[in-house]
């Protein structure tokens, strides 16, 4: 094994980590789903395996809930209900009354519903939760544990040489005779033959193991490639075309929120333009949306769709917007009335946590009591919204839902689309409802439900921020038919300090 | 009592008809375990699908493992440390100790095996759970395992070797069972190729003739049993249809999904290969050889009578295994496709006749790879006659 050890210690040293975006959002793959258990409502948090097959981690919160059980089941989109293994039963977390938490095995590349049923003292009740399961990294070896392999490694290897060299020198001769110089030399040289023909063997290994890498990092999941550009026509517009050959493979779109894209456009560097669209489709992959009036520059773009399979993506790609985009008389496309932008100042270095307040168009403010933010822990970001005169501002669904939020990183490596009740993508999860027979459930008014709205004009969003360092949020609701952006900026810090 | 002792002196106890060493009973034990838990490991996979390391099947393979290696460390330590001049001279070193060359092998195949545990840890938190289940770590472990009853068959032979005419019945069997494990275990690797689906296509016949060949012929050649290789291949036959019988007895259900096979007990393993029938006729030609030097010509006899009977043997025999009449306890026909295998006509179909037909060429390709095999296992049981110690 030598080959294969003196490789891992040469080139794994590495945790080698592809920023490989999965599902709708990218570099945030955690899943948080506020919502409700039949009569009991809960907090999941899915966090998938990074390697398929592989275990994720569930955690399921009751807050009050006096449970008598909570089981966990993976529903495969192919499989559904029938090919569906049976419920792992979740264990209470000790010393957090409440918390129940579950391992469960992810085998394949696909969209996923967690069933979650929770037993109480008010029946049963259950809520599935969609979740996408990709190979998102491929892990490198590390140094103590590259260094036990290639010290073990090398033990076999000695001894297997000595194995032949003790065989020849002595493995046909009776007992009580003496090997001769003829037999020893012998011996040796089968040693080093064997030597020679093992360590070809372990260079043959090494090729294989180089294949599984190479074959592993090619299997990691990256959204559709995707061509964009802004055309000046008789007004700006923007296209979007999903140029990949594996669309062939996949199921049809389907519209999430009434929309079978929602885009958002922010400008680089400053995070200070935004938007958020609803491209309308040409033709099976081509995309067109009216251009809202941006200021010119480079702008990342994010595109999140979601297939039949319940499987959301996030295409990303980056567009220039040149000058003279303003205010034009739309004519050829017109604009969705859902479509919403705005322009604030730029991220500047975000003040630590505490009170911060942004000014909403049309008057009022959007309050967000910012707790200190840690990377790889889970939070509930809170906001309160109010009018010009400082009363509660009463909110009206924006696309069926209390608010819509988008949190990037200044980097961009960190994108992901949010609302009240989670990361989770709706259409997925009314997708999933079905499968396992909740679709004769009365329909769900979202915006209603409860962990959504904390209160009138409060908002709240369960999330986790991946990775530390200066974000950005753009929170959006809709009041008296107008929509409206409060933008906040956080710093978010390590893990441990 | 006075007229045992003297021939007690004068030869170890071990080297009677009647009893074995309890080493060589230690390392047949530990092997079983293996070829056991390796069955049982891949039932587990097909039927419950979850794993961790603590399945018994995985306790079952590490603990053979462990048995081999733990007794042959003792008694390399007591060769070594307290051996009489009598056992020390019948041993082989190996870095200043002693110990004979079965102990070392299985030893080394202990080591090989536990090695593996933490690379294969290590391979599905990066490459996930069993991607593929031909993978470097689990080909050490299969190193591991093999070299381990290859060690017991060397420990048996050994001593068989060193037991005088017409006595070491009992290691003669104890070799020629370890021999039938190894044969298992062969097969075992071979199973992704030896569906009876797969026994009308040219794939199976060259696989078969590069290894049965060799394995047959020199478990034949290097034992002093008549009709040795019919012999291994009976307990082939025997471990494997235990196992076939056994394990579907075991309510079991899927524990990870997609669920596309509903099964309910534990999935069989795929019913031996008739290997007894090619098996006679090797033993046959090679005890027409016995005291004459085998030559190349005999290599071309065996491969094209092993060719030729197993092909008879397993074409028709794979006709059978996919109709009705294989399905029941007995065959097992339709009880081994694990739960994620999605049913359909093509579980009673012969498959891979367009990718790989059995055509001339192939069987050309297997005919050589059979002369080769038979060839190689000649020499082999030639050397493995004359092992000592």
């Amino acid at each position: 094994m030598k080959g294969f050890f003196s490789r891992s210690l040469a080139s794994l040293v590495l945790i080698l980590l592809a920023a490989a975006p999965a599902g709708a959002h990218v570099g945030s793959p955690n899943v948080f789903y506020d919502g409700n258990a039949g009569p009991y409502p809960v907090r999941v948090i899915i966090r998938p395996p990074v390697v398929i097959p592989g275990l994720a981690e569930i955690t399921v919160k009751l807050g009050e809930t006096k449970a008598s059980e909570v089981s966990v089941q993976p529903i495969q989109w192919k499989a559904g209900m029938k090919g569906a293994p049976p419920p792992d039963v979740a264990v209470p977390v000790p010393g957090a009354p409440g918390v129940w938490s579950a391992k469960l095995w992810f085998m394949r590349s696909s969209s996923y519903g967690v069933r979650v049923q929770v037993k109480g003292p008010a029946g049963p009740g259950q809520a599935v939760v969609p979740v996408t399961t990709v190979p998102m990294q491929v892990l490198g070896m590390e140094k103590g544990m590259g260094a036990i392999l290639a010290a073990l490694g090398l033990f076999l290897f000695a001894g297997a040489v000595t194995l032949v060299v003790s065989s020849v020198r002595e493995g046909t001769l009776p007992p009580g005779e003496v090997p001769d110089e003829h037999r020893r030399r012998k011996a040796r040289i089968s040693g080093v033959l064997a030597a020679v023909l093992l360590a070809f063997l372990l260079w043959q290994g090494r090729i294989w193991w180089n294949n599984v890498n190479a074959e592993a990092r090619q299997g990691l999941y990256t959204p559709f490639h995707i061509r964009t550009a802004v055309t000046m026509e008789s007004q700006p517009v923007l296209t979007l075309a999903i140029a990949d050959e594996r669309t062939a493979d996949w199921s049809p779109l389907m519209p999430d929120h009434g929309k079978l894209m929602h885009l958002f456009l922010i400008r680089e560097p400053g995070l200070d333009a935004f938007a958020h669209l609803h491209p309308v489709r040409q033709t099976q992959d081509d995309f067109r949306a009216a251009l809202p009036p941006l200021p010119a520059g480079r702008y990342r773009l994010y595109a999140d769709v979601v297939y039949e399979s319940g499987f959301p993506q996030t295409l990303v790609d980056t567009v220039t917007i040149p000058e003279g985009t303003g205010p034009q008389v739309a004519t050829a496309i017109a604009p969705d009335p859902d479509d919403s932008w705005h322009v604030a100042e730029p991220l500047t270095a975000p003040a630590a946590a505490g009170p911060k307040i942004a000014k909403l168009e049309g008057g009022g403010t959007m309050l967000w009591n910012q707790e200190p933010l840690v990377a790889n822990r889970e939070t509930t970001l809170r906001f309160e919204t109010r009018d010009a005169e400082g009363h509660p501002l009463p909110l009206e669904p924006y696309m069926g839902m209390l608010s819509h939020a988008v949190i990037t990183r200044d980097d961009g490596k960190v994108f992901i689309h949010l609302h009240p009740m989670g990361t989770i993508n709706m259409a997925a999860q009314e997708s999933f409802e079905k499968k396992v027979g909740m679709e004769e459930m009365p329909a769900m008014d979202h915006a209603s439900m409860p962990g959504m709205n904390r209160g009138p004009s409060v908002l709240s969003f369960p999330y986790e921020f991946p990775q530390p360092g200066r974000y950005r949020l753009w929170v959006q609701v809709k009041s008296e038919g107008q929509v409206r952006t409060g933008v906040f900026d956080a710093a978010v810090g390590k893990a441990g300090k | 009592m006075e007229s045992v002792a003297p021939a007690a002196i004068a030869r170890p106890r071990v080297e009677t008809a009647a009893a074995l060493p309890w080493y060589l009973t230690a390392m047949l034990a530990g092997s079983t375990s293996i070829v056991i838990g390796l069955l049982w490991d891949i039932s587990w996979h097909m039927t419950i699908g979850r794993d961790t390391f603590w399945t018994p099947a995985h306790m079952a393979i590490y603990l053979g493992g462990v048995i081999a290696g733990l007794s042959c460390g003792a008694l390399a330590l007591k060769t070594t440390f307290a051996g009489t001049p009598a056992e020390r001279t019948a041993a082989v070193g190996f870095w200043g100790f002693r110990a004979p060359l079965g102990a070392w092998v299985a030893i080394w195949g202990t080591f090989a095996m536990l090695t593996s545990a933490p690379f294969d840890d290590w391979w599905h938190s990066a490459y996930g759970l069993d991607v593929k289940i031909l993978s470097p770590p689990h080909s050490l472990l299969g190193a591991g395992m093999i070299t381990i009853q290859i060690g017991t068959m060397l420990m048996a032979l050994a001593l068989q070797n060193r037991a005088p005419a017409g006595e070491g019945r009992a290691l003669g069997l104890a070799h020629l069972y370890s021999a039938g494990i190894v044969l298992l275990m062969a097969t075992t690797l071979i199973t992704e190729y030896s569906y009876p689906n797969y026994q009308h296509s040219g794939i199976f016949y060259k696989i078969a003739c590069g290894v049965f060949p060799f394995s047959l012929v020199s478990i034949a050649r290097s034992s002093r049993r008549r009709w040795a290789a019919t012999t291994a291949s009976a307990f082939y036959m025997l471990l494997a249809c235990s196992m076939v019988w056994i394990l579907p007895l075991f309510e079991a259900h899927p524990k990870l999904g997609p669920i596309n096979t509903p099964v309910d007990h534990m999935v069989a393993p795929l019913f031996p290969l008739l290997l007894v029938i090619p098996a006679v006729a090797i033993d046959f030609f090679v005890q027409r050889r016995e005291e004459k030097r085998a030559g190349w010509q005999d290599a071309v006899l065996i491969a094209v009578s092993f060719l030729g009977l197993f092909l008879a043997a397993q074409w028709f025999f794979s006709a059978f295994m996919l109709s009705p009449g294989a399905q029941n306890w007995f065959f097992a026909g339709d009880r081994i496709w694990e739960y994620t295998s999605r049913p359909g006509p093509w579980r009673h179909s012969f498959l891979w006749l367009d990718t790989n037909p059995l055509t001339l060429r192939a069987l050309g390709i297997a005919l050589v790879l059979a002369v080769l095999s038979s060839g190689l296992g000649l020499l082999r049981g030639a050397g493995l006659a004359k092992v000592q110690r």
